[in-house]
């Protein structure tokens, strides 16, 4: 069938009127965070015009921001400590681990920052664990997940360890339509889920593996290069986030993939009937050694 | 736009930024994303373009025309995102209450995939012009003045995409006429 150009861009408009519009909050935040140290650039025409102002509306100006910078500020101080459901004691993590002594104390996750060489303590789903990091250049996120800091293409690379873990998978990622009926409760009920979502291929698995001496599934993923919309919007599982634990908010929060030919992988843990889900994610083009300490990581977990 | 609090943020007011940040940044970042198609780099873009904006603010002759002015510092910060590598972030984030997981999906789903691709595939500069004029309903002149380019360059961008979107949808039905062929 033939379309006329005003079908074409009755269709065109319809599609774009289609997506987010709300800017987030945080962004918004970042960018008056940085006004005080982002100096303004001065026309000439400007600078002829400020010394028109009198003394007491540049007074009235100056006090205006000073209590928007103040509040601001309080929001941030005051938001930093919403649904902080841990201990504010932060582990110190292991200088250099050579010979993995004892964990670091337990926290929920290890705090933002670089992180050390060694091992490091988290507790996921009441399930306390520690890993071990072979090498100085991996950062936390604060929250569940560790970033290998290369930052960029293609030898970045990225961790997570989920619990709550997945409920299950997407049946059609980029309309967010959810499998039907869902994944069962078991760990092979969700890698049977998890390998079979459409958009990405199974590259192997489920398999039987052990993680921290418990059984696991792994299931090793790769994001098609021909998914229908953009790799941020192909949405790979969720989890109800009651408590806003990860995504601030008492809903569906979702997984979405980072890259077109990422490499995801799974392991499913089975701690006791406690589902622990392990995710190490790589970009196209990564080398053989972002794959081996990612396994190196996983090997080194002991369930305490 | 309110014409005042582009004045007072000229000469420096933060408080008036952070009002008129609050004024226009779900716009910017709603064009943003709809240039980039991908929402982590149109926060970042969106971003960049809001510090700009705060930057270069007292270079602005006339506060009237400050919404045409941010679109295309705009448009900048959308390039500069889309030649930036990747860094991981966390890919996790909340599902609208408005889009709910349903069984049926999008009414269109082939459609909107077909565009998708088809946008993609697009530059830029070309994206940029079916935004402005298509999203943001900005006749062909205010294209060009926002993008600081000739408005026939305009046209032939807009005519260009638009027959490349057009190539996306048909590609649809092709397979079908195919099939029917056979």
């Amino acid at each position: 069938m033939s379309r006329t150009d005003r079908d074409v861009t009755r269709v065109v408009r319809s599609w774009l009127e289609d997506g987010v519009t709300a800017l987030p909050d945080r962004v918004l935040d970042a960018v008056l965070d940085q006004l005080p140290t982002t100096p303004q650039r001065r026309s000439r025409w400007a600078a002829r015009r400020r010394p028109n102002m009198n003394n007491s509306l540049r007074i009235g100006l100056a006090a205006a921001a000073v209590v928007v910078i103040a509040f601001i500020g309080y929001q941030l101080v005051s938001g930093s400590n919403v649904g902080g459901p841990g201990p504010a004691e932060t582990p110190t993590p292991l200088p250099t681990g050579t010979a993995a002594p004892s964990p670091a104390p337990a926290a929920d996750f290890p705090p933002a920052g670089a992180l050390a060489i060694g091992r490091h303590a988290l507790i996921r789903g009441g399930v306390p664990f520690s890993f071990e990091l072979p090498t100085a250049d991996w950062s936390s996120s604060g929250n569940p997940w560790i970033n290998k800091d290369a930052g960029v293409t293609p030898e970045g690379a990225a961790m997570l360890f989920w619990n709550p873990d997945p409920d299950n998978v997407f049946a059609d990622p980029c309309a967010r339509t959810a499998l039907s009926p869902p994944a069962g409760p078991t760990a092979a009920d969700l890698a049977a889920a998890m390998s079979s979502v459409p958009g990405t291929d199974l590259v192997s698995g489920p398999s039987d593996v052990t993680v921290g001496g418990y059984p696991a599934k792994l299931v090793v993923l790769t994001v098609r290069e021909d998914i229908a919309c953009s790799p941020t919007g192909l949405y790979l599982w969720y989890f109800e986030d009651e408590a806003g634990e990860l995504c601030g908010g008492e809903l569906v929060c979702g997984r979405y993939a980072t890259a077109l030919g990422d490499t995801i992988r799974v392991w499913i843990v089975d701690v006791d009937g406690e589902r622990i889900v392990i995710e190490g994610e790589t970009y196209r083009g990564a080398g053989p050694e972002v794959e081996q300490e990612i396994q190196q990581i996983v090997a080194s977990i002991r369930f305490e | 736009m309110d014409t005042d609090l582009v004045v007072r943020a000229q000469s420096g007011d933060e408080g008036a930024f952070a009002s008129l940040a609050v004024a226009v940044g779900d716009r910017l970042h709603a064009v943003a994303h709809r240039i980039l198609r991908d929402i982590d780099l149109a926060e970042d873009a969106t971003q960049q373009a809001l510090l700009s904006i705060w930057r270069d603010l007292p270079q602005l002759r006339d506060p009237a025309r400050f919404d045409a002015w941010s679109y295309r510092l705009l448009v900048r910060a959308c390039y500069a995102e889309s030649h930036r590598d990747r860094r991981w972030e966390p890919n996790l984030r909340l599902l609208p209450a408005d889009e709910p997981i349903t069984a049926d999906g999008y009414s269109s789903v082939v459609d909107r995939d077909q565009l998708e691709r088809g946008f993609r595939r697009l530059s830029i500069d070309h994206r940029a012009v079916v935004v402005l004029h298509h999203y943001l309903d900005l006749p062909l002149d205010e294209v060009a003045e926002t993008l600081g380019i000739p408005a026939g360059t305009v046209r032939s961008r807009l005519h260009h995409a638009m027959r490349g979107l057009r190539a996306a949808l048909d590609a649809d039905a092709r397979p079908t006429t195919r099939k029917a062929a056979q």
